[in-house]
């Protein structure tokens, strides 16, 4: 039996292709609030590296929400919250640098996976991601004694460790790790539609951060789906594609700049 | 250099390098040798008289059917049934404990404590591995395609040495006509997450 050629690990992107899951981020109802933060970090066993660490620079978290200043002070203008996460690129430069194909493109789910088992460390993917979205754990930090307390016999209790997320992986030191578009719920959703004979249709999937959002900021669903709601924002005129001119073709649509837009 | 070599000239070192390569190899041996051996289980699990009693895999590892996990049951489970048993527990005729086999007085010893059997899970993957069972049940795979026959073992062994290679390799088996679902399925991200 001829065994089928497994395809190359690269991104196959195709001009004009839609991608198939995509965010939409209104920063016109976005408060700046931190939720989302706070729900990535707690589904994706992301952790928490301490004040000494972060005095490194090391700290972790798989989004951010960014707030940028405009004009020459003391005229300057905020601009509106902006959450940022890893964009899922189309064309990721992420992908083309990593020595051990550890950051692959996913064809079937179009997302940009960071394969834990893989990854030796060379860090050169958060080099070269225009949106600086990518995190590394300089140590084990989910086993750092700053998290543990010590029982009556002196053994470290890690009382944390219990709130990890059985579906996603525990990094080890050394690995990279980003934002996956919460890869364990869209499996989940899949398998769910699959034993009722179905297609995941608008709504079967909500990332950890859509799920927290309060203000409904964060829109998540199928892009090539034109009838989903993630597909109607994502055209809307108001959206945009941060660093949208390099060409990454990023899958996160930002919409700003409505009626009562820019208050700031 | 020439030293190095006029040192590999001794066969004190000559026999060394062999001993050393040799407890090399042998220790690597012996580490992927305890990988396949089944691990020490509580209690010796005939799995062999209850398959040939024809009670069916699901009964006892339900979540096969609907979850990743399929789960290996509590001393309670065991008990719905071993508690009626009338060979042991016939209420006109009873049996003292301590003639029961031994194997069923550790079981009267874990439901008496309340206990819960810390049974050993054999078929292990990383926990960078997501394994779901319901997905492969579903696909119509029978449990003895990937755990061997049960009917012939008493605990559980491993039959398969559990490797990326040997997913794979069904995985493009089975969709070797099918390419939209083998590029699902042979995906990084369908397992790796």
């Amino acid at each position: 039996m001829s065994s089928p050629k497994i395809p190359e690990f690269k991104a196959e992107w195709k001009e004009g292709e839609a991608g198939r899951w995509g965010l939409a981020i209104d920063m016109d109802l976005c408060t700046g609030c931190q939720a989302c933060v706070a729900a990535c970090s707690m589904e994706n066993n992301v952790p928490f590296v301490g004040e000494k660490e972060s005095g490194y620079g090391r700290q972790m978290a798989w989004m951010r929400v960014e707030r940028l200043w405009e004009g020459q002070y003391p005229e300057v203008k905020t601009t509106p919250f902006q959450p940022v996460m890893c964009q899922q690129c189309g064309s990721a430069p992420c992908e083309p640098v990593c020595p051990v194909f550890a950051t692959v493109h996913a064809e079937a789910e179009q997302l940009n996976l960071q394969v834990y088992n893989r990854c030796v460390g060379t860090r050169y993917c958060a080099n070269n991601c225009p949106y600086v979205v990518r995190v590394f754990n300089w140590a084990d930090f989910a086993i750092n004694p700053i998290h543990a307390n010590p029982d009556k016999d002196g053994k470290l209790v890690f009382p944390l460790h219990n709130q990890f997320n059985p579906d996603v992986t525990v990094r080890r030191r050394g690995v990279m790790e980003k934002c996956t578009f919460c890869i364990q719920r869209i499996h989940k959703a899949e398998d769910q539609a699959k034993s009722e004979n179905r297609e995941v249709v608008d709504g079967d999937v909500t990332p950890a951060c859509a799920q927290a959002c309060p203000a409904d900021a964060i829109i998540f669903g199928r892009l090539d789906d034109p009838q989903s709601r993630v597909s109607k924002l994502s055209q809307d005129k108001r959206a945009v594609h941060l660093l949208e001119e390099l060409g990454t073709q990023p899958r996160v649509s930002y919409l700003s700049g409505g009626s009562h837009g820019n208050l700031g | 250099m020439e030293r190095i070599l006029n040192l590999l000239k001794k066969p004190a070192i000559q026999y060394s390098l062999v001993i050393a390569f040799l407890a090399l190899v042998g220790g690597a041996g012996w580490a992927f040798y305890q990988t396949q051996v089944p691990p020490p289980q509580p209690i010796q699990f005939p799995h062999n008289i209850h398959v040939g009693l024809q009670i069916q895999c699901l009964y006892c590892h339900p979540g096969a059917q609907r979850q990743a996990s399929a789960g290996l049951p509590t001393e309670q489970k065991c008990w719905a049934c071993h508690g009626q048993l009338k060979k042991y527990s016939d209420p006109a005729n009873p049996v003292p404990l301590e003639k029961w086999p031994p194997e069923l007085q550790k079981l009267a010893g874990y439901v008496q404590r309340g206990e819960a059997i810390k049974w050993v899970p054999v078929y292990i993957v990383p926990d960078f591995v997501h394994f779901n069972h319901r997905p492969h049940i579903a696909a119509g795979l029978n449990c003895e395609k990937c755990h061997g026959d049960m009917s012939k073992k008493t605990v559980a062994t491993i039959e398969q040495t559990v490797n990326m290679g040997w997913c794979l390799a069904c995985h493009q088996a089975r969709t070797a006509n099918d390419p939209v679902k083998r590029t699902k399925l042979i995906e990084c991200g369908t397992c790796h997450y």
